[in-house]
């Protein structure tokens, strides 16, 4: 009996030792945070936390044993009662890991039992330098296609896995990745190269984030030019788009796109005080689109410019409160080419957009003007292009109607294969669970001097 | 065949051109038509921690917040938003009365806005009062709700439009739990 009490002591000496600490900790922790927010962040906090509900369960669970001890011992419950309450305090040995400790908390019964545990998985994977603290998602799309274009078959095509990775590397700065796996051969420009019905891996998007506030982040990486809507909205998750691809205005530049789809280098974003207005800048300045022509390599330049001259971007749109969901903009964008043996071309590209977003309703108008402008020459060639998208959602269906056009001058000379195409599409999308969307799509696209092709399209899109 | 393709578009459109969803709207409506079954409610407050300046929002700016499109408090601390679990009153009060959508939408609008980048942090979840009020008493950046019955002094309540929940036209109201 003697020896038990002995423990009994032990153990709430080790609890007073450890409450101490943590309350001293806590206060110099808290008037740190008082003088200078920026010392001690969230995760430390929430650490601090978790190790004090552990310590409170610990406490809780001696009190308990303590109890048993006593009743056991014979000990009167009035005489345990008067023991000071400060004193049922035993520290856990730091030595403990966080899996054992968890284990021998034996959790409480109580409503608090779900955020303790999440605050102790916090802890333990911040802790465990073999975790990583990445989190993925991933989007994926299967179909069915057919169309009249000669040559063509109708096949079941995997369409892009992507992987999307991101991680709070710290409390102000984001990593963010998208990495596809796609099978098929590339078109750059008309160019085909690789071969069909094999894999290959793209990383689309990789971006350290840094965010300083509302007014100001900057990301540095590869990432998604702010030129128009589409681009920066849906990236390359078929899933999240309503139909079952991009408008071929923002085709990607492995799939015949006139558009640098892809920077690397920097980007600033954030919001412009503006009020009710809603105003938010894009600018960006990076590598832009690689020069040669013909090109059957890949036109993002991730690691050498072929040229000191920087592609630039500079976007605005507006979020007005008055109208939930609509966002109208507009972006600039200048690079300068310099294709192999031949005059410099000035590109330039202005996009405007007005996109109505709301959960049952979607209007999404964009337009832009693509120009080239041969150096030393008077030779300037302007695409135009536009879609319409518009749907709306009835229970778990969607039906939507767009309307696309492109019109690429005949001598173009960085895209001349695109040439003019123009059509509407038709579809209806089924979501068949939260994660999940069955999609048929039509499309009727009128190209020059070629052919009209009508297509048929049966996808399922899905997030996982 | 331009011109025909562009007013069938144009018509279509004026079809199901939306009429205007007033986050909020459904707030007054929800009130009054819990009132008029003679079901009781109670406010849901919006609570954050002491140590934030910020004492009152307005519906625009709890709707940019609860929407992740604002992740910064003016003082540049990042926003951390905590929200109940799906099955709760309390969560579903905020989705319809301050985001205007429902569970499905809010969780594609995070996982749309996470993917652009926009967002930068989904909300964290937890699942009784005491959770909320301990998670946002110790993190300085947070912001969450509770039913007026479960506020200590622990964290402070910010007035929404100029108003306390006890005042008239407080807007956020959630069923009582004895009329769950």
């Amino acid at each position: 009996m003697r020896l038990s009490r002995q423990i009994v002591r032990r153990s709430i000496g080790r609890i007073v030792l450890m409450s101490c600490l943590i309350v001293l900790l806590g206060s110099t922790l808290r008037a740190q945070q008082a003088s200078d927010g920026q010392v001690v962040d969230k995760a430390t906090l929430q650490l601090l936390m978790a190790r004090i509900d552990q310590l409170e369960a610990r406490v809780r669970q001696l009190e308990a044993e303590r109890q048993r001890s006593i009743t056991e011992n014979g000990l009167a419950p009035n005489t345990a009662a008067s023991l000071p309450e400060s004193a049922a305090a035993t520290p856990v040995p730091e030595s403990t890991t966080s899996q054992t400790t968890a284990a021998a908390m034996s959790p409480p019964s109580n409503a608090q039992e779900p955020e303790q545990n999440q605050f102790e998985n916090a802890m333990s994977d911040r802790m465990d330098i073999s975790k990583t603290l990445l989190r993925i998602r991933g989007f994926g799309d299967i179909s069915l296609h057919g169309d009249t274009r000669k040559g063509d078959t109708t096949s079941f095509s995997l369409g892009q896995l992507d992987l999307f990775v991101t991680s709070d590397v710290s409390d102000r700065f984001k990593f963010i990745g998208e990495i596809v796996f796609e099978a098929g051969a590339s078109n750059y420009y008309g160019v085909t190269s690789g071969s069909a019905n094999t894999f290959g891996v793209d990383v689309e998007r990789y971006l350290l984030q840094y965010s300083h506030n509302d007014y100001f982040n900057i990301s540095a990486g590869r990432v998604h030019t702010a030129i128009g809507y589409y681009n920066t909205a849906y990236h390359h998750s078929t899933w999240l788009q309503t139909t079952t691809g991009r408008p071929f205005l923002f085709d990607f530049e492995d799939h015949g796109g006139i558009l640098p789809i892809h920077t690397v280098g920097v980007s600033a974003s954030g919001f412009i005080p503006s009020g009710r207005l809603g105003l938010h800048y894009v600018a960006e300045v990076g590598n832009g689109r690689a020069s040669r022509t013909p090109l059957v390599e890949e036109p993002v330049q991730n690691e050498i410019d072929d040229q000191n001259h920087k592609a630039l971007n500079f976007a605005a749109f507006a979020r007005p409160e008055a109208i939930p969901g609509l966002q109208a903009g507009f972006s600039v964008y200048r690079n300068v080419l310099a294709p192999a043996n031949a005059p410099k071309v000035g590109e330039t590209i202005l996009a405007g957009h007005a996109v109505l977003i709301r959960p049952r309703y979607e209007w999404l108008n964009e337009a832009l003007l693509d120009r080239h402008a041969v150096a030393g020459t008077s030779r300037v060639f302007n695409t135009p292009g536009f879609y319409s998208q518009v749907s709306k959602q009835f229970g778990d269906y969607r039906p939507y109607l767009r309307y696309q056009y492109v019109n690429v001058a005949r001598n173009e000379p960085v895209f001349p294969d695109v040439a003019l195409r123009h059509g509407p599409s038709v579809g209806l999308r089924f979501d068949a669970s939260e994660s999940v969307a069955l999609k048929l799509q039509y499309d009727y696209t009128f190209l020059r001097s070629q052919a009209c092709v009508s297509a048929l399209n049966l996808q399922i899109g899905f997030t996982f | 065949m331009l011109r025909r393709l562009t007013a069938i578009l144009i018509i279509v459109a004026l079809a199901v051109w939306p009429q205007p969803e007033a986050a909020g709207s459904s707030a007054r409506s929800s009130s009054a038509a819990a009132a008029e079954q003679g079901t009781a409610t109670v406010p849901l407050v919006i609570v954050v921690n002491r140590s934030n300046p910020v004492n009152e929002l307005s519906q625009a700016e709890l709707r940019k917040i609860f929407l992740g499109s604002r992740s910064h408090w003016a003082n540049g601390r990042r926003i951390t938003l905590v929200m109940r679990d799906p099955s709760d009153l309390e969560r579903k009060t905020i989705l319809r009365d301050v985001c205007g959508m429902n569970e499905d939408q809010f969780k594609n609008h995070f996982l749309h806005g996470l993917f652009t980048g926009e967002i930068l942090v989904s909300p964290k979840i937890l699942s009784t009062p005491a959770g909320v009020r301990k998670f946002i008493f110790n993190v300085p950046g947070a912001i969450g709700y509770l039913r007026i019955s479960d506020l200590d002094d622990s964290i402070k309540v910010v007035r929404i439009d100029e108003l306390l929940p006890e005042d008239k036209g407080y807007k956020l109201h959630v069923l009582s739990q004895a009329g769950n």
